[in-house]
């Protein structure tokens, strides 16, 4: 009896943050998701593509740079499962879905944003990814930034 | 160029693991690994411990904690009584009477520690709590235990050793794994360390019979302490404490008198004077 209070005491308040960054995060991160998927299916029709030229057949009008950026945090939850894997190795999977949000959730803004200028397509699209220190030494992170950026194009027989 | 607007398939950057189910697995991991290696550093000591020289502790450490020996002429007057006491439980251990220094520390918990190099600190709580000699010999007796059997030092280099583990551990994983480190560690030793206090107990009830000829004080002792020990706070510096408080301890003591043939029972010498004056001052 005398440990197991020991052990409530001390671990007590890294429990209570795990749990509810557990069902924060958690939850939080389901929402995303959804939002991602639905809007992925909405602006499928606008091409953000990587070719560095303006494909052939394509009759260019105008064009711009885009760029958004997304910055997602990491919860206490991911961060101690992230820890955890520093020491035994393997994929850090609870830090996957956080890229994963981060560059879709950014290739949809730039296309949105793209979309909104009036152009009609997104080419040479580059994603840049980031992590934020929080200053609390080497291994704190804020969370990580994504950046994308492109050359938005109108044109003149939309290729859709 | 013909242009496809199907979205990829689901999945592809995220491996379908459920977190929980992750956390669970690494977690155990972690304490595994912590007791694996508390139970490694365990053995090595066990090897190591016994083969090093009382004479080289001594240089090594005695510096480190002072304290009075029994013939040292400027001891303080409380001190001096104490290692009188020290002096004739020491007479029937196979350890020379000088080895052994004693210390006063100005501390209201109730408290004696062995410290490497023959150095037992008994706090002014302690003194406040004990009734008679014989109480206090057993105190005294369980720290010879301590010296005798080595914890002292096995508890140094657990205490290091486990250190620098939980230092390596921070580096790698941060925080909150340091953390369950050092409570899966501390558990771990937790439960050799009671193990270790149940020998100190036996070594001390010896000293006890072997001196005043019954074990009369070392119940009451424990007596003492758990009457003082009542209320939230106290029970809490107890847990924290080197020596936890347990009525098994009791129960075992009482065995150990009765198979050993001691009487249980029998005249308590008073405290001398001076210790009881001194407590009396605080």
């Amino acid at each position: 009896v005398d440990d197991l209070i020991v052990v409530a005491l001390q671990l007590g308040i890294p429990l209570v943050l795990l749990v509810l960054a557990y069902f924060t995060g958690g939850s939080v991160e389901r929402r995303h998701y959804a939002s991602i998927r639905e809007r992925e299916l909405r602006w499928r029709g606008v091409p953000a593509i990587s070719f560095r030229n303006i494909p052939p057949g394509w009759k260019v009008d105008d064009s711009a740079l885009v760029m958004d950026n997304v910055v997602i945090s990491v919860d206490y939850f991911k961060r101690f499962l992230a820890s955890l894997r520093m020491i035994f190795g393997g994929r850090v999977k609870s830090y996957e879905t956080l890229l994963d949000r981060c560059r879709r959730e950014a290739l949809i803004r730039l296309k949105v944003l793209a979309v909104e200028r009036g152009f009609h397509a997104v080419i040479n699209v580059r994603l840049e990814t980031s992590r934020l220190a929080n200053g609390r030494g080497k291994n704190g992170i804020a969370g990580i930034e994504v950046l994308a950026f492109g050359t938005a194009v109108q044109l003149r027989n939309r290729p859709v | 160029v013909k242009f496809d607007p199907s979205l990829p398939k689901e999945g592809i950057n995220v491996s379908p693991a459920h977190p929980l189910r992750e956390a669970l697995l690494l977690v155990a991991g972690v304490i595994g690994v912590t007791a694996v290696v508390v139970l490694a550093i365990g053995v090595v000591l066990d090897f190591a411990v016994p083969r090093i020289p009382a004479g080289l502790e001594a240089r090594l450490f005695s510096a480190w904690f002072g304290g009075y020996r029994v013939d040292d002429a400027d001891a303080p007057p409380r001190e001096a009584a104490l290692a009188e006491i020290l002096a004739k439980l020491g007479r029937h251990t196979n350890h020379p009477p000088c080895r052994f220094r004693v210390l006063m520390v100005d501390d209201p918990l109730p408290n004696a520690i062995a410290f490497p190099g023959g150095t037992i600190a008994v706090t002014a709580g302690l003194l406040e709590r004990v009734e008679s000699e014989n109480e206090l010999a057993f105190v005294l007796g369980h720290e010879l235990g301590h010296f005798h059997n080595r914890d002292h030092l096995r508890g140094l280099g657990t205490g290091l050793a486990l250190s620098m583990v939980w230092i390596a551990v921070g580096l790698g994983g941060g925080g909150s794994v340091a953390e369950i480190a050092s409570i899966a560690g501390a558990l771990t030793q937790r439960v050799f360390g009671r193990e270790q206090e149940m020998r100190a107990d036996r070594f001390g009830l010896e000293l006890l019979a072997s001196e005043y000829g019954h074990t009369a004080g070392a119940a009451d002792f424990f007596e003492h302490l758990s009457e003082s020990d009542r209320g939230l706070g106290r029970k809490f510096a107890g847990y924290f404490s080197t020596h936890p408080l347990h009525a098994d301890r009791v129960d075992a003591l009482g065995q150990a008198a009765r198979v050993a043939g001691w009487p249980l029972h029998g005249e308590r010498k008073p405290l001398a004077v001076v210790l009881r004056d001194g407590a009396a001052e605080e």
